[in-house]
């Protein structure tokens, strides 16, 4: 985001503050006064200059003690729609939070959650110390998952991160990042084409890759709500894996030059990693599968080769306890999605529509596959999965390079 | 006044691109709103109409639209012929029309090529009807050029021979004639009028200030007119162009500027200037040899053709087509070539027109799919940036029944319905009939038909543009043609950083075998680009590839798969940690010391220019000395090159450390500048060049006129003023810009405006460096002011005394090019003009000078000039006793030592030549054998020399004297570069010896010039071979005479040559023809392709 972008408020705040060490952004609205109480608790930070950014437009810095090595400030967001999803509006947040940082010329920036739940001085010490210490330029978190959350994440984003950017992450869109002041600087520009406030996703570590930025990750112990309560699956699908694949359209020339992916090296605790999550119950899974499979058989054929339809036609067919969609046919129709979004061969909410019985088809198997599995097991499930979009990128490429519709 | 400046500036809108290299990667796509869409239904395209079109342009993939001249104009050239350029003619729509439609491309992404047609306007233009009303004298008058005869300019060529007869016409109302190169009623503008300059530049103003992001420069070569010349290509042709630059760089960032200069490759170079002209220019010989390659199905046209193009600036870019609005011009090939191409692309003679063959791309190749990919194929991996003609993306036909070049000016063909969708108008409105036959009519060839067929040529394409543009090397990168014994097979590898593809490309109608010699990718894997196919990794074996049917073949060379390990460790290798910015001593130091001395240098030192040993393997280089100046921000730095053979080396490293922008700058500009990527307390950025930084040039400077001293670790780098510098300075004070010379060699030259310039000497040695010390002499002991005046010297002094020069400033000489460029030029005119002549007979008892007066024109007066200067040098080199310089006697043992050394040397090579005989071309193999079979005459000529009685001087002298180290001013010359032979040691360089030798060494550059010319002549006429050798023969034996003969005339009564006129010859011949065994080793070693030179050389001084 050039300076401009800022709003012109914020902008004024940022040029008075004088060099700042830290800025910790809170990437959603908030309460003052709680958060007024939770930056008082922070300790050891005497001697520094740092900034605990939130969007508002209540002063509350009065209430700091005067000795205090910490300032509240107000920003304010570009102004946006209304109707943008949750990750949209933190997304636009963490951009005008990084232009802050660039603007305070602070050394660190910290963008977190609103719950606040990663505002302590346990939590920020890791941060600082990844960045300070090892180098890293982005810090990003792994929550502790269980088997059955995050599944949009653990079959798509991240396994496609992965074999796209050659970035190991466990989770490439956080609400919780830190960063060094030149990653800052990357991610405030990280849209020229957008307009401000427009809930494009930010998405750091494709950043970090495309600038060959080092990349961290840091376990923490922490779980912030769901934010898809409510939503439709294809509206979550359209935002999250349609930004996902708007991301490989301005990036093409980068990724297809990426032969392998990298480890990512990770800090913290492992303790709290692992839980077991709720059994699922894949029936009403199956069914939107086949649902599907019987309405959507036309607008597939648009976007799939023959060959995955007959294999989706032949798990259409299969009793629910032995259904199983083989990685290898789940790689290639997402990769074959991405495709098809990006060649506008139909509409693109429509396209992530048709989307969603696949998803669901593929939650179904993997729940029925890893139901009886430890959650390491599931963990392992999921790698072999990741590998398995690594081993087909050259299906992926030679599609987007020679999209043409006569294919196996 | 600042106020209204700062109105102005903000009035303007920002250019599109933001990359400021961005035409090198950009698609261009040429249109004439005329023929696109109509959106009024008046029967012609209209910018309303273009609108509606630019999602289909943005989705073909095509990132910058060239738009031919829309502006009001009578229409008697299509638009060429403009009576007003600063709106928009009716017929496309209004001014505003255009502005919405550069919104709405840049909107898009897309940049927005116009015309800046300035050679001429119509003679409808108001400053046309001015002129003719206007006195004889007056500016007003003189906005264009006349003559009251038409005999002015005779040897400018008529350009459009088919339909006129002379460029000049008869203005009744002027009662005068004036000047067109191109049509009638085309009057061509005279850029000797400043008042014309100021109103081009009022032009360019305009569009640019709206936004349009490059300017196509129309028939740039002939603005400009002169007496005695062609009219083409003038020195103040190219004044012109620098402003018109100057201007645009000033007021704009990221716009382009683009020649069209339909000449050869040689001839448009000077279009680029020194990166301070035109960014890009056509590449016009390129395109026939394309299609003359495909019909005679072999690769010889294109490969030559590439051969003779010369390297451009690095910000500068070709561009490159296959078909335009104007006819397949035939102008740059040769007789027979034209008349092959003509049998071959044009059996019907309506298909020619002027000099060339008006038809489009897909009827040139009977419509025939694969050839239509192939040539494709080629236009967008060659070096350059691609241009596509409207409509040749779905294959459009012509119609060769219009007349003119309007054949392949036709309508749009957008869909299958009434008026090809290209007006809803009256079929009998529209300003050309749409094309209708059965094979090329809209119903078979469209838009929609070819967008709903998944295999149409309009998908292809778009899959091709694609493709394309994911690669930065096709844009961008070095080509390197591959030799294989299939010539119907055309194969080249593109590089750029690690970018790396090689392509193939089957020129035949049936498949076709090769083997490719691709050792030096040895481990690679290649990937075939469309389909991702990893092919068999590449050994030392050669490659062996099958191509269908003109089939074609990218295969991008990866390196072997890597692990993850691997790659981190490599990310370990190249990465410095700096501790504190400005800290060299950690920068240099420590561990990272290992990776700069095995590693990091030898990598950089490869990759430079001027680094002369790169056919040696280097072992390692360590910085043996370093001296951080520019703040700490920068350092001098003296390195050691070992070899894994031979003696070490020793270079001059200016280095310095950039981030942020700065840094991503010149990765991109100059990925050869840097060093290495370093991250220090505050981040990352890059070790690179300093001479690329302007700031670090100027500081330089200061050094020498500062008298600074800066310290190393081993010793203290100085600057040592001349006691002329201040002169050199004196009227505008000390230069504020620096710039590094594009031409640069075996060191790296920084122009300090127009003023100074500063040698940077790369390879070291310790001791007095001659250049130096002869430049310091001749300005400071001397009376001769023919050389570049000697402005001071950075010396690098070690604690144990010895001292080497890094850098040597000079007064910068306006000149109009070295001699030797200036003497090819000379000699092309010379030689066409004695084509036409018949052969003077010798018999008649004149002298070879008197025989081509007629042709030599004023060379035989600029090598008698050149002849005195050389004595004035070698006068003024003999006349001063101190002891560097002080003139000794040649002993008559050093006389016999003379003789056995230049016979020896003379063993050595023809020992050299017995060794490489079978491996010479088939044309030189006959003369290598006669010149074998005569090495016992050649050793007895050396031995000869101890015949000589006179008394001989040996004093210091140039050391490698010839064309190229003298420049060309103002009927005069100044002699450059005293360095000597770079190849030999110090003490050799600086040995006195008998001027003589720099006589010998300026007689076979004239003998090199004329053969070279000729080998260029030759190459545009092959008929002329046989004819025109003797004119070669009869050149250099009259040039040669004349520089002796005022040499010795200058030189007489002196001892710098020997009194004795027997005894000259016989030195003279004897250091003549050492001079071409010389020649020799170093062609067999370096060139084999120009052997041919010494070799007839050594045949007729043995005459």
């Amino acid at each position: 985001m050039p300076k401009s972008d800022l709003e012109e408020e914020t902008l004024s705040e940022t040029q008075h503050t004088g060099p700042v060490d830290l800025l910790i952004g809170i990437a959603g609205a908030v309460n003052a006064g709680e958060l007024q109480q939770q930056v008082q608790q922070l300790q050891g930070y005497q001697g520094s200059h740092v900034v605990v950014a939130y969007p508002g437009a209540s002063e509350v810095e009065a209430a700091l003690p005067a000795e205090s090595a910490f300032r509240l400030m107000p920003y304010s967001l570009p102004a946006a729609d209304r109707s943008l999803l949750p990750w949209a509006i933190a997304s636009t947040a963490q951009r005008t939070i990084c232009a802050m940082a660039v603007e305070m010329g602070a050394k660190v920036c910290l963008s977190l959650h609103s719950d606040l739940a990663t505002l302590d001085t346990r939590h920020l010490e890791l941060f600082l110390q990844a960045i300070a210490e090892k180098g890293c330029d982005l810090v990003l978190p792994v929550y502790p998952s269980r088997k059955f959350e995050g599944l949009l994440n653990h079959s798509i984003l991240a396994p496609l991160t992965r074999a796209l950017y050659g970035q190991r992450v466990r989770f490439p869109l956080t609400p919780d990042f830190g960063c060094s002041a030149q990653m800052a600087a990357r991610l405030s520009d990280s849209s020229p084409h957008h307009a401000a406030g427009d809930g494009a996703l930010l998405w750091p570590s494709i950043q970090a890759a495309l600038s060959n930025y080092q990349v961290c990750q840091l376990r923490l112990d922490i779980q912030h709500a769901t934010q898809t309560e409510g939503l439709e699956l294809s509206t979550i699908l359209s935002s999250l894996v349609g930004s996902a694949f708007s991301e490989m359209e301005t990036s093409a020339a980068y990724w297809q030059r990426i032969r392998a992916s990298h480890p990512t090296a990770t800090f913290g605790d492992m303790g709290q990693q692992w839980n077991d999550g709720e059994p699922v119950d894949t029936k009403p899974l199956i069914d939107s599968f086949l649902l599907g499979s019987r309405n959507l058989q036309e607008v597939w054929s648009l976007v799939l080769p023959p060959v995955t339809l007959l294999e989706l036609k032949k798990m259409s067919r299969v009793d629910p306890a032995s259904f199983r969609m083989p990685d290898e046919v789940w790689v290639r129709i997402v990769y074959d999605f991405a495709l098809a979004y990006r060649l506008r061969t139909m509409n693109r909410g429509h396209l992530m529509g048709a989307l969603a019985p696949l998803y669901l088809g593929w939650v179904a198997s993997y729940a029925g596959e890893v139901a009886g599995l430890s959650p390491m097991g599931a963990e392992q499930r999921l790698e072999q999965l990741a590998k398995a979009y690594e081993e087909n990128k050259p299906y992926l490429v030679s599609r987007w390079r020679w999209p043409d519709r006569f294919n196996p | 006044m600042s106020t209204y400046l700062n109105a102005l500036r903000s009035a303007k809108s920002a250019g599109s691109a933001t990359d400021p290299h961005w035409y090198k990667d950009a698609i261009i796509y040429e249109l004439h709103v005329r023929a696109f869409a109509d959106s009024n239904n008046d029967g012609i395209g209209d910018f309303p109409g273009l609108i509606q079109k630019l999602d289909y342009l943005q989705d073909l993939g095509v990132t910058c639209l060239w738009l031919l001249p829309f502006f009001p104009s009578p229409l008697r050239d299509d638009g060429y012929d403009i009576a007003d350029y600063m709106t928009v003619h009716p017929n496309y729509g209004t001014l505003d029309d255009f502005k919405a439609f550069l919104a709405a491309a840049h909107q898009r992404g897309l940049q927005v090529m116009i015309e800046l047609v300035i050679n001429h306007s119509s003679d409808q233009h108001p400053w046309f009807q001015r002129a003719r009303h206007a006195l004889p004298g007056t500016p007003e008058r003189d906005f264009y050029v006349w003559s009251d005869n038409d005999q002015k300019y005779k040897d400018a060529r008529i350009i459009f021979t088919d339909t006129e007869k002379s460029n000049w016409t008869w203005d009744p109302v002027a009662q005068a004639y004036f000047w067109h190169r191109f049509f009638s009623h085309q009057p061509d503008l005279n850029y000797d009028n400043p008042l014309v300059m100021e109103e081009v530049l009022k032009v360019l103003r305009f569009w640019l200030d709206m936004g349009v992001d490059a300017l196509r420069l129309d028939a740039i070569p002939y603005i400009v007119e002169r007496e005695g010349t062609n009219c083409e290509n003038l020195p103040e042709t190219h004044v012109v162009i620098k402003k018109i630059r100057a201007a645009m760089d000033e007021g704009y960032k990221n716009r382009v500027i683009l020649a069209e200069a339909n000449q050869w490759p040689t001839d448009v170079r000077p279009y680029f200037g020194d990166g301070d002209e035109c960014h890009m220019a056509f590449h016009f010989p390129l395109m026939p040899r394309i299609y003359m390659a495909l019909r005679q199905e072999d690769r010889l046209p294109i490969t030559e053709i590439m051969a003779q193009t010369p390297e451009i600036p690095e910000s500068c870019q070709w561009g490159l087509f296959l078909r335009n609005h104007d006819e397949l011009t035939l102008e740059m090939v040769t007789d027979d070539e034209r008349d092959y191409m003509y049998l071959a692309y044009s059996a019907d003679p309506r298909m020619r027109i002027n000099i060339g063959i008006r038809r489009r791309l897909a009827a040139l190749v009977d419509n025939n799919r694969r050839r239509i990919e192939l040539l494709n194929s080629i236009l967008f991996s060659f070096p350059g940036t691609p241009i596509l003609y409207y409509g040749d993306e779905i294959g459009m036909g012509d119609n060769i029944y219009l007349g003119d070049r309007n054949g392949v000016r036709t309508p749009m063909q957008w869909t299958a319905d009434r008026n090809a969708g290209f007006s809803r108008a009256n079929p009998a409105q529209l300003y050309s009939p749409v094309i209708m036959d059965p094979v090329w009519g809209y119903q078979a060839i469209n838009v929609e038909a070819q967008q709903s067929d998944a295999s149409s040529l309009l998908n292809w394409m778009r899959n091709m543009i694609a493709l394309r543009k994911l690669f930065h090397v096709f844009g961008r990168g070095t080509l390197k043609f591959l030799p294989s014994a299939n010539r119907k097979v055309l194969a080249y590898v593109r590089q750029y950083g690690n970018e790396q593809v090689l392509c193939a490309a089957n020129l035949s109608r049936f498949a076709q075998p090769v083997q490719l010699e691709l050792a030096e990718f040895e481990g690679t894997v290649p990937v075939e680009m469309l389909g991702y196919v990893e092919f068999p990794p590449v050994t030392k074996q050669p490659y062996p590839l099958t191509l269908g049917p003109y089939g074609f073949l990218w295969l991008e060379l990866q390196p072997a798969a890597d692990t993850p390990n691997e790659s981190a460790e490599t990310n370990d290798i190249v990465m410095l940690e700096a501790g504190q910015r400005g800290d060299w001593e950690i920068l240099l130091g420590g561990a990272n010391a290992d990776k700069l001395k095995n590693d990091i240098l030898p990598e950089f030192v490869r990759k430079q220019r001027w680094f002369g040993g790169k056919s040696r393997h280097i072992r390692s280089a360590s910085v043996l000395d370093f001296a951080p100046f520019h703040d700490g921000n920068s350092a001098l730095i003296i390195a050691k090159l070992e070899y894994e053979a031979g003696e070490d080396e020793t270079y001059f490293l200016p280095l310095t450390t950039l981030y942020g922008d700065a840094a991503s700058l010149l990765k991109e500009a100059s990925p050869n500048a840097v060093v290495t990527p370093i991250r220090d307390a505050k981040g990352e950025g890059i070790l690179c060049d300093a001479l690329t930084q302007e700031s670090v040039c100027l500081e330089l400077l200061t050094v020498i006129t500062g008298k600074k001293k800066i310290a190393g670790a081993q010793g203290i780098i100085e600057g040592f003023p001349s006691s002329t510098l201040p002169s050199l300075t004196e009227n505008k004070g000390m230069p504020h810009n620096a710039r590094r010379s594009s031409a640069e060699q075996s060191n790296t030259s920084i122009l300090y405006e127009d003023r100074l310039i500063m040698k940077c000497f790369r390879k070291q040695e310790f001791g007095p460096n001659p250049d130096t010390e002869i430049a310091r002499f001749l300005t400071e002991h001397t009376d001769f002011h023919h050389i570049a005046p000697f402005g001071g010297s950075i010396e690098y002094q070690r604690e144990d005394g010895t001292s080497a020069t890094l850098a040597m400033l000079q007064g910068l000489v306006a000149n109009e090019g070295d001699g030797w460029a200036w003497t090819l030029e000379e000699l092309e005119r010379y030689f066409e003009a004695s084509a036409l002549a018949t052969l003077p007979s010798e018999n008649e008892g004149k002298s070879a000078s008197e025989l081509i007066k007629e042709h030599a024109g004023i060379y035989l007066d600029a090598a008698a000039t050149l002849g005195r200067r050389t004595a004035e040098m070698h006068l003024a080199l003999a006349s001063s006793q101190i002891e560097d310089f002080r003139p000794e006697i040649l002993e008559p043992d050093e006389l016999v030592s003379l003789g056995h050394d230049l016979a020896d040397h003379a063993l050595r090579t023809m020992s050299l030549l017995k060794t490489n005989l079978s491996r010479l071309p088939d044309d030189a193999v006959e003369l290598g054998g006669l010149v074998i079979s005569r090495r016992r005459e050649i050793s007895a000529r050396f031995q000869n020399v101890n015949t000589v009685r006179s008394r001989l001087q040996r004093t210091r002298v140039h050391g490698d004297y010839h064309l190229g180290q003298v420049l060309r001013v103002r009927a005069d010359f100044v002699i450059l570069d005293f360095e000597g032979e770079p190849a030999r040691s110090l003490s050799e360089r600086r040995k006195k010896q008998l001027p003589i030798k720099d006589i010998a060494g300026m007689l076979r550059s004239f003998h090199y010039a004329a053969f070279s010319a000729l080998a260029r002549h030759v190459a545009r006429r092959p008929e002329d071979h046989q004819k025109m050798e003797p004119w070669a023969n009869l050149w250099t034996r009259a040039v040669s005479a004349e520089f002796l003969r005022a040499y010795r005339e200058t030189a007489a009564g002196s001892a710098v040559i020997p009194r004795d006129d027997h005894d000259f010859r016989l030195i003279l011949d004897a250091y003549v023809l050492d001079k071409a065994l010389y020649e020799l080793g170093y062609e067999l070693n370096n060139r084999p392709e120009w052997v041919r030179i010494p070799l007839t050389g050594i045949l007729s001084l043995l005459q």
